[in-house]
């Protein structure tokens, strides 16, 4: 409908993902989260072309599963394992923010690498695709917290969902369902592994899963 | 017939969690997958036609994969109740429940046809293991289970992004099914295929357990309960495999096959290579299998990239090794049963302290590291044979080198196991052997050494056909 505003929500997306590097707190870490995805289940409204169902399908289900499901699993993990915090991990939080930057400006050199036979309805949409998909990465990586770690798998998925919209003709509407629902039960297995965890080690920070090794 | 075999897992399933006790749960678990079999068997002679407009069909690969999975999976329900029988107090509903669950979704990776599809159903065997790894609920069972969730979640978001990249390259297709993009191959972008090709191959061989990314592998087949072991070392890793038959059959399609090359081969010795170093002195014995497979996935993906005679080799070895690795995982269910241990060091004396289970384990020990009579042999001759026709002359020396490093890792250890006196501490009153436990090992072990004797024709046929479609 409107590039402007597509173009708007696509940088929020991305500045969502770097503030994610920047926090310690989980609670807020979920909500960002959960902002985030709420931005990203408007997009397929702020995309040319008519409004069929298999866009509204695709947006109610981003939200009802990302926007309220998840987070619910993941603040009663979080309830159940009693942890507020995450250390900032690996690199410390000005690092990671660096680290951040550099990823974006990775993703608009790869980007301009890849060309599209037909030109996508944002030049935007490709390099923040890239950015969060990679920002997650690094959350997933550089955090101790299982919990953490659960948040950073989700963003990187939260990227991969701004590549499908590039394809949104030619995916079929039951296969994209299908991708939703493996998240969700990956989510839910995860959430009842960390409280799990937790009844074991009475701790949920990974950097201490060493006794495997060799 | 198609949607009857699909839905009898999965109908069989959902009861699982419902029946009441143990033995209606083993019952209907033996059932499915008789039933299961024989459909499958079935398939040989009559192939079913195609279902909901080309989604789901069973070509040759198909067909290869979903025949050893259900053949070892018959061989696994056959074993189930003896092993939970000895594991005092627990109930099988996890185990009957997940498993038949994870039957459908195995058969569901070998019938997709479009890419989506086909990661949705390997996403899904990849979350249904997990509660089984989990089965002992152990501080390290629950480390290994987290570890296995997530690097293989990792690997399988970079396999859906590699998806993605696929259909973006086939844009300007009609439809994305595998042998739509197979026929149309000249349409496709090429810097896309590349870029998706690099990421199918990282996310797919996450699942594999091909080095560097095989660090869940140890863990996960570690804790796994021996049983589960088999199903994840011999079937799972198999529906990655066909995800590379697939891959490579598009980038032939495209020319596309020296793009590929290298990264396969690569990605083959180098899991030889670690997994060889990784064995010797390996003290824990679930561990060294796990290491084993590693090993076998190097070198699948490296008859894959070799080509040629390497093609029939590699889908000829991935039938060998799953039974071998089914057959040596169960071995370590018995043992596991009879000494409460995985240690090397605690094991010993497994000839004496029952001995059809210690004459399977010498069996299993020849079987996995490729020596004569056992089929294994034969098909890593095969790919041998075609690095020596490609002129790899290094290729092939250190391919040589790697199997017998592992073969002496491997018959260090087992021997050291087999050979000697049970320690003073192993429990007289724990499990003696049963034919529960020992007639789904003789199944294996007959299948590994009937296919180093004699390849029936029709297998021979599938093989060949199916090498020829990789351009063999």
């Amino acid at each position: 409908m409107n590039p402007v505003w597509l173009d708007r929500m696509l940088a929020v997306i991305v500045v969502s993902a770097i503030c994610l590097l920047g926090i310690s707190r989980i609670g807020s870490i979920i909500k960002l989260f959960a902002i985030q995805s709420l931005v990203l289940s408007i997009i397929p409204f702020l995309m040319n072309g008519p409004l069929g169902v298999h866009r509204i399908a695709l947006a109610l289900v981003t939200f009802f599963l990302k926007v309220i499901i998840i987070p619910m699993i993941l603040f009663w993990a979080v309830r159940h394992v009693a942890i507020r915090r995450d250390s900032p991990g690996l690199f410390g939080i000005s690092i990671s923010l660096l680290l951040g930057g550099f990823l974006v400006g990775l993703s608009f050199f790869l980007s301009s690498c890849l060309v599209l036979s037909e030109k996508p309805f944002s030049d935007l949409l490709i390099p923040s695709a890239f950015s969060t998909l990679f920002i997650g990465l690094l959350l997933l990586i550089s955090r101790t917290k299982a919990i953490t770690q659960v948040v950073g798998y989700l963003v990187m998925e939260n990227g991969i969902f701004l590549f499908a919209l590039l394809l949104f003709d030619v995916t079929p509407l039951l296969v994209e369902l299908g991708i939703f629902l493996d998240i969700f039960v990956g989510v839910f297995i995860m959430g009842i592994v960390i409280n799990h965890i937790q009844n074991e080690f009475d701790h949920t920070d990974t950097s201490q899963f060493t006794a495997l090794k060799g | 017939m198609i949607f009857f075999i699909l839905g009898l897992p999965l109908a069989g399933g959902a009861l699982a969690f419902m029946l009441p006790i143990n033995r209606s749960r083993s019952i209907l678990l033996f059932c499915v997958s008789l039933i299961h079999l024989l459909s499958v068997g079935s398939f040989w002679i009559n192939r079913p036609s195609s279902v909901l407009s080309g989604f789901l069909d069973l070509d040759s690969f198909g067909i290869i994969v979903l025949s050893i999975f259900s053949l070892l999976f018959f061989a696994v329900s056959l074993y189930l109740p003896s092993y939970i029988q000895n594991e005092k107090g627990r109930s099988n509903r996890v185990f009957a429940g997940y498993l038949l669950l994870l039957l459908f979704s195995m058969t569901l990776v070998s019938l997709s046809q479009h890419p989506g599809l086909f990661w949705v159903a390997v996403e899904s065997t990849t979350l249904l293991t997990a509660p089984l790894i989990n089965f002992h609920r152990r501080a390290l069972a629950l480390e290994a289970t987290w570890k296995y969730l997530v690097i293989c979640s990792v690997g399988i978001a970079l396999a859906l992004l590699g998806t993605f990249f696929l259909a973006i390259s086939a844009i300007q297709l009609k439809s994305l099914l595998f042998n739509e993009i197979v026929h149309q191959a000249s349409l496709l972008s090429i810097p896309w295929l590349k870029l998706s090709a690099i990421f199918l191959a990282v996310g797919y061989g996450t699942k594999m357990g091909l080095v560097p990314m095989h660090s869940w592998k140890p863990d996960a087949y570690g804790e796994a309960p021996g049983p589960v072991g088999a199903l994840l070392s011999g079937g799972l890793t198999n529906c990655a495999f066909l995800a590379f038959l697939r891959l490579i059959q598009i980038c032939n399609s495209a020319d596309q096959t020296e793009f590929l090359r290298p990264v396969l081969l690569i990605f083959g010795m180098a899991s030889i290579a670690l997994a060889a170093f990784s064995m010797l002195g390996q003290a824990d014995f679930n561990r060294l299998l796990a290491y084993s497979s590693i090993e076998h996935m190097g070198i699948l993906i490296l008859g894959l990239g070799l080509g040629g005679a390497g093609f029939y080799g590699s889908l000829f070895h991935a039938i060998n090794h799953a039974f071998s690795k089914g057959l040596i995982f169960l071995v370590s269910g018995n043992i596991y049963q009879k000494y409460r241990s995985k240690r090397v060091d605690n094991i010993q004396g497994v000839l004496r302290s029952s001995p059809f289970t210690g004459g399977f384990l010498i069996a299993a020990m020849f079987a996995v590291t490729g020596i004569p009579p056992f089929g294994t042999f034969f098909s890593e001759l095969m790919i041998l044979s075609a690095a020596l026709k490609a002129h790899d002359y290094g290729l092939a020396f250190f391919y040589l080198f790697f199997l017998s490093i592992v073969f002496i890792a491997i018959a260090n250890t087992i021997l050291k196991m087999a050979r000697g006196l049970p320690p003073d501490t192993w429990n007289e009153h724990s499990k003696n052997e049963s034919w529960g436990s020992l007639l789904p090992l003789l199944l294996l072990g007959g299948i590994v050494f009937l296919l180093g004797c004699y390849v029936p024709s029709f297998l021979d046929r599938m093989l060949l056909k199916s090498s020829g479609i990789l351009g063999g």
